[in-house]
Order: C-alpha cells, then structure tokens, then sequence
C-alpha cells in the first residue's frame, strides 16, 4: 500500500504563545501534547496522536512525516530511497513523541521527510461508536485536520522523480513549458499517492523553503466561514476566498503569527493514478493558480518561509 | 430614563477598551516617519510599525505576511532608532542587515523620529514564469534576426 498520507507537518515560530492563539483558537486545532518548547495538535477528525507540531526558533519548516500502513513498507521505501541515491537513516520510536520507528532523508529540494508506520490512537473528537457528524463545540474554523503542504525546490523535475520512485507518488496536475513531456521544463506538479488531490505539491523555488501548510474544509461555505473568523481575528489574509484552476480547490490563503503561510483548502477532484495527468502552460498559470482573479499576486512567488 | 443604563453600560464598555493610560505617556513626542526623497511626514502612533504608519496614512508598497516572516517588506532607515516588537528569524534578517539600517517594517517600532527610504517600488516582478517565457521570446527574436541577417 505504501504512503497513506502526510502524516505531520513540523513548523518553526518566532513567538509560541501567539502561534499557538492562532492554531488552537483560530483554526480550532486539539492540543495534545506540550514537550521540550513544542507543542502537538491534531485536527478533530484526525485518529492518530498529531499532525502539526510547533516549535519555537525562527519560521519555515522543520520536516514533515508520511504515514506508510504496514511497518514493511518502511524497508521497501528504504531500498527505493537508497536505489534512487538519498541518504537515508534510521530514526528509532520516541524519536518524535508518540511517532513509531522508521526512517529520515533530506530530499532533493533539501526538506527533511521521515516515514513512519504507527502514532499513537488517540482516536477522533467524534469517536466510532454512532458518531455525531461533528464536534459540538468547535473553536474558530474548527478545521478537521491537515491536508497537505506546497514546498519549494530548484528542481521540480528531480522531486517529481523522487516522489514517484521512492513514494510510489504520481503526479495528478503540473505546470510545464511544453506539453511533451520529455521536452518541458517543469514548474510545478501537485502528487499523491490515493485518491486525495494532493498530499504534497512541489514550486520551482529556493530550496527548503516552506510555500504552505493546507488544513481541510469541506466546501465553499467553510471557506468563506473562514475568512470571516480571520478578520474577526486579524488574521492576515494572502489571497481569498477564491478557487484554484490547478486541484479545483477552493481556498484562502492567510499567514499565522509568525509569517507563515497556511491554507484552507476544500473540494478537489478525486485523483486516480490512471488519470490522465492535468497539464498546465506557464502562460496560463496565473489562471491554474487563482481561477477568478487570473493574476498571480506579488506575494505568491515572493513570500515563503 | 428607560434607555439610560443601556446607554451607560455602553459608555462605561467604551472607557474600558480605551487604550490604558500607562502606555501614553503625557507629553511624549509621536514618532514621525520622513520618507526620502520626497520628504513626506508620517505621523505614527505609540507602538505602532512602519508598516502599520504607512498604511494607516493611506500608501501601499511590497508587503507580504505582515508577520515578520517573509522579509519582503524591508525598507532603509537613514536617520534614527527603532526596535522590533517581536523576535525576526535570522532567516529573515542577518546580522549584517541588523547593523546596516535594514528595517523589517512590519516588525519595527522607531524609538525616535525615522527617516526611511524605500526598496523596490518601481517596476515589480511578480511571475517569474512569465518572465522566463519572455526570455524564451527574446531567444526567438534573437535567432530571428540572426537568421534574417544570414539569408541577406
């Protein structure tokens, strides 16, 4: 089976009292663990024990972890990682808090990624047994969990080379210079390995640098729910609503206390591995990026973190 | 008399959102914000940003996250002091950028009246992309004329 999903996402802030006012206030994130200056959260649909972890120090991304489903997945992604040349190590259980062995790369855009096959069941806010359809007492946007992450790297083609024969991704949608694909240039592409749009999508950028962390929504009215808890708490807001031609997506971007941008994203087709590659020219990538305005703003390409 | 205590519950809720009296010091002078070359005067607030200043007066220019994040909105301070009201990331200013009048405006409070200067508010680049396909037409014109000039 291999990748079931982006698993966790680890960010850096400058202030954690403010980004944790953001996360667990604003966005309605459960904390569920405050250890050594960082703090765990999970969304109220997420089982496993955590999906974002906050730590204090500067902004950007620390790593991120994808969740395998069978502890033999782990060695076979070893082998493909080592076969594709990463320098892959092994990191032991506890390593993170409540995260099982598995092991730790830096990829080719130089991002850490660990795999790991277990978390500990802490279950969803809604439990299993008849469940309501949702939290009665949601805080802020209540968002049900993480969705996935835009990274930057020189080389998207190398990435989207990694991502398939270390992860079994594939490619869903891309932004390229040519619609042959031997002869293009790859600007962008948007992966996964299931049905979800994307779990992680990829920026021609500078290296290692964080473009957003994407939280869930289910549909328009969410989105726009949203945008109206984060000017009641000024949060700042990048783009949005509005919706991606790219994924089909409907958004808004918006920054947490500390620069960061973060989104929320709903909607999306649903991915197949033997559908047809959505492929997108850079002329038209303003349109892929921001479906109604159809002009990319000056922060899209210029801000990260 | 009926509406009255409405009316004062309303009014007493007003004095208590009041920005409270220790931070405004009588007498204390409002930081100003020059911006050369043109010399306009920005009257700030106590405590507030450049960045807040700036808008608050009714200009825009190339800001970002507004969270001290992204490092887009740097403008040069020529004259004056000023602090930031939270911790900058290294990755957004180096040390060298601390000591050579670099200011993170969203971040910085002027301990004194400010003279600034700002950065890249000309002609912006915002989609590198379609920058690179203009690169690609200048290859095109270039083989052109290359071309033209052979065949004559």
């Amino acid at each position: 089976m291999g990748i079931l999903r982006m698993g966790y996402a680890h960010v850096r802030v400058t202030d954690l009292a403010e980004a944790k006012q953001h996360y667990a206030n604003t966005l309605g994130l459960y904390e569920t663990l405050e250890q050594d200056g960082k703090v765990y959260y999970k969304g109220w649909d997420e089982w496993d024990h955590h999906s974002l972890v906050l730590e204090e120090g500067g902004v950007g991304v620390v790593k991120y972890g994808f969740k395998v489903e069978k502890p033999e997945d782990i060695d076979e992604i070893e082998q493909k990682g080592k076969a594709f040349g990463l320098t892959v190590e092994r990191m032991s259980k506890g390593e993170n808090p409540e995260v099982s062995d598995g092991i730790r790369f830096t990829t080719p855009s130089d991002h850490v990624f660990e795999v790991y096959h277990e978390q500990t069941l802490i279950g969803t806010e809604v439990g299993t047994h008849n469940p309501e359809a949702f939290p009665r007492h949601l805080v802020g946007v209540g968002v049900p969990g993480l969705d996935h992450s835009l990274i930057l790297a020189e080389d998207v083609r190398t990435m989207e080379n990694m991502l398939t024969e270390v992860f079994g991704f594939y490619a869903t949608e891309r932004v390229q210079t040519d619609l042959v694909d031997d002869d293009a240039h790859y600007i962008a592409t948007w992966m996964t390995s299931n049905n979800q749009i994307h779990q992680i999508a990829v920026l021609e950028g500078p290296q290692s640098k964080l473009h957003h962390v994407a939280f869930k929504l289910q549909d328009w009215s969410e989105v726009g729910h949203a945008g109206d808890l984060f000017a009641m708490d000024d949060v700042p807001i990048d783009i949005g609503p509005t919706r991606h031609g790219i994924t089909r997506g409907q958004t808004i971007y918006f920054f947490d206390p500390s620069g960061n941008r973060n989104e929320v994203f709903a909607g999306g087709y649903l991915a197949y591995p033997d559908r047809p590659t959505v492929k997108w020219t850079p002329d038209q990538i303003a349109k892929g990026i921001f479906y109604h305005a159809r002009e990319i703003n000056e922060r899209f390409t210029t801000v990260s973190t | 008399m009926g509406p009255e205590p409405a009316g004062q519950a309303r009014r007493s809720y007003r004095r208590h959102v009041e920005v409270p009296a220790a931070t405004v010091r009588k007498g204390a002078p409002v930081p100003t914000l020059t911006i050369h070359p043109t010399g306009e005067k920005i009257f700030l607030a106590q405590g507030e940003t450049v960045l807040e200043g700036l808008y608050k007066a009714g200009y825009a220019y190339t800001i970002g996250c507004r969270r001290g994040g992204c490092a887009i909105c740097k403008v040069d301070v020529h004259d004056g002091a000023f602090d930031y009201n939270r911790p900058v990331a290294d990755s957004v200013i180096s040390d060298e950028e601390r000591a050579d009048g670099t200011c993170l405006s969203c971040r910085a409070v002027p301990d004194s009246d400010l003279t600034i200067e700002m950065r890249d508010s000309c002609l912006r680049l915002v989609n590198p992309f379609l920058r690179q396909i203009n690169e690609k037409a200048r290859l095109r014109a270039e083989a052109l004329a290359a071309g033209t000039t052979t065949k004559e």
